[in-house]
């Protein structure tokens, strides 16, 4: 999927990558827990969710993307099964407090919606408003992908 | 009164040669020169920088061919009427122009109140010139009348810069993501100091990247207004993150009656997927896979379950090699 602005990359890879990355996660949920039990269903929930979120960020560029990289830190910290990644250095976020000296002047209402994408794109807490709306498309397209993959895996498995 | 002064002291140094418009310019130059004050070391260049700005004016006509309009000028020189300037026809000898630049610079610094501002004109007009002198030798007269209609807070400073940075006043605002430098084109009547020069190239580089995400967002394009469109983006990545929690809870709830072995499955599709960022280190894991295999008994069940899953129109995972596996 070839993107149509040569400036600013957003490419995503194909679907397979993402179906490829999320199986292998979830077969690697499956080791962990051979006995689904049935009583904790919003436990294994939420680890199939993490497991879809961990796998998408690998998919699409594990380390070249900043949200994908936030994402796996944060999983890191909570388990380390699900993903092997090696710990980076935490970015520094005084540069946002540099930048906002002149802060009347930068757009208000640009700066809450950039607020709230912030809270939204992991990752987002570090950036200025116009990398994170780069982050922001490259996230979308991602999550568009994740989402068609889970829906086929969902509809295959589904009983007929 | 600086200007008055200057021009009494020199008036009596120019005495003697009020017959200028008899004289050529070369001769006229040497008899400046001779009746210079002693104190004006240097070439006959340098000469003409100390002299005030209607006298450096009058004699940048005589290097008009028409020496008819030099004529005139010389008639009407006084200290306070510096008004030939509007009418005039700057030359195009860049080399005379730059001293007059620099020149009539220097003046505004001697004459505080006097001609503030129509030397701060005349500047603006040289100061401008300088860019169209080497650029457009032609057009100067046009640009003049530009330059004098669009003063707006055009300090010396801020043109000089300009200048210096290669800035051009377009009516057309350009921007540049992949160069190192940003170059930005100033629109007609906006400041140009350092800091809304920054500014206006952050605002167009976010508008830039809003105008992608419109185009990601299903029905963003009909949406008039920044805040609207921002709504929209917001709303989406919401129900992106929605969809993604209601399907992995379906999944979650589909999972425990499918054992799938994917073992095989994934495999085989090692060496034909790259990894998003070709990482090699995520195929270590793959080949360190154990293979397991349990939950043999269910193989015949989960077959149709596999075909029917990779099958499916949009997912390609190699559907022919899995029926080969199984």
């Amino acid at each position: 999927m070839a993107s149509a602005d040569k400036l600013i990359n957003t490419d995503v890879p194909e679907k397979d990558v993402f179906a490829f990355h999320f199986l292998q996660s979830l077969s690697n949920l499956r080791k962990q827990n051979p006995f689904d039990t049935p009583d904790q269903k919003n436990y294994r929930v939420r680890k199939i969710k993490k497991a879809a979120y961990v796998s998408m960020a690998r998919a699409a560029g594990g380390s070249s993307r900043l949200w994908s990289r936030a994402l796996l830190r944060r999983a890191d910290k909570d388990d380390n099964k699900i993903v092997r990644f090696s710990r980076r250095k935490r970015k520094v976020t005084w540069k946002i407090s540099s930048k906002r000296r002149r802060s009347n002047q930068r757009a208000p209402v640009v700066e809450e919606a950039a607020e709230r994408l912030r809270n939204l794109v992991p990752g987002g807490g570090g950036m200025e408003t116009s990398k994170l709306m780069e982050e922001t498309a490259h996230y979308i397209k991602c999550l568009s992908m994740q989402v068609k993959v889970m829906q086929c895996l969902v509809d295959g498995l589904s009983p007929k | 009164m600086d200007l008055t002064q200057g021009f009494g002291a020199r008036s009596g140094v120019v005495g003697p040669v009020t017959g200028l418009e008899s004289l050529n310019f070369s001769d006229e130059f040497r008899h400046l020169v001779a009746t210079m004050p002693p104190e004006n070391t240097g070439g006959s260049f340098t000469a003409l920088l100390e002299m005030p700005v209607t006298q450096a004016m009058e004699l940048l006509h005589f290097t008009d061919s028409s020496s008819s309009q030099a004529r005139t000028v010389t008639g009407d020189i006084a200290p306070t009427t510096l008004h030939p300037f509007g009418a005039l026809t700057f030359p195009s000898n860049s080399l005379l122009l730059d001293r007059a630049a620099r020149f009539s610079v220097i003046a505004t610094e001697h004459n505080g109140n006097i001609s503030g501002e129509t030397a701060n004109s005349l500047q603006s007009n040289s100061g401008a010139n300088l860019d169209r002198v080497k650029a457009e030798p032609a057009e100067t007269d046009s640009m003049v009348e530009n330059q004098n209609q669009n003063y707006s807070s055009g300090k010396r400073k801020e043109r000089e810069k300009k200048v210096k940075s290669s800035t051009n006043k377009t009516k057309s605002s350009v921007e540049s993501d992949k160069l190192p430098y940003v170059h930005v084109r100033a629109r007609r009547g906006q400041a140009t100091d350092n800091h809304s020069l920054a500014e206006r190239a952050r605002r167009e580089k976010i508008n830039a990247r809003m105008k992608l995400l419109q185009e990601l967002v299903p029905g963003c394009d009909k949406i008039q207004g920044t805040a609207l469109v921002l709504d929209e983006i917001i709303n989406h990545v919401q129900s992106l993150q929605r969809q993604v929690e209601m399907l992995s809870m379906r999944l979650a709830a589909v999972n425990p009656r499918v054992d799938f072995n994917l073992d095989s499955i994934l495999a085989s599709e090692n060496g034909s997927l790259m990894d998003g960022s070709f990482n090699g280190e995520s195929y270590h894991q793959l080949q360190q896979w154990p293979f397991d295999g349990y939950h043999q008994p269910e193989w015949g069940r989960e077959e149709d379950h596999h075909q029917a899953n990779f099958s499916m129109g949009s997912a390609t995972l190699h559907p022919n090699q899995v029926k080969m596996e199984l």
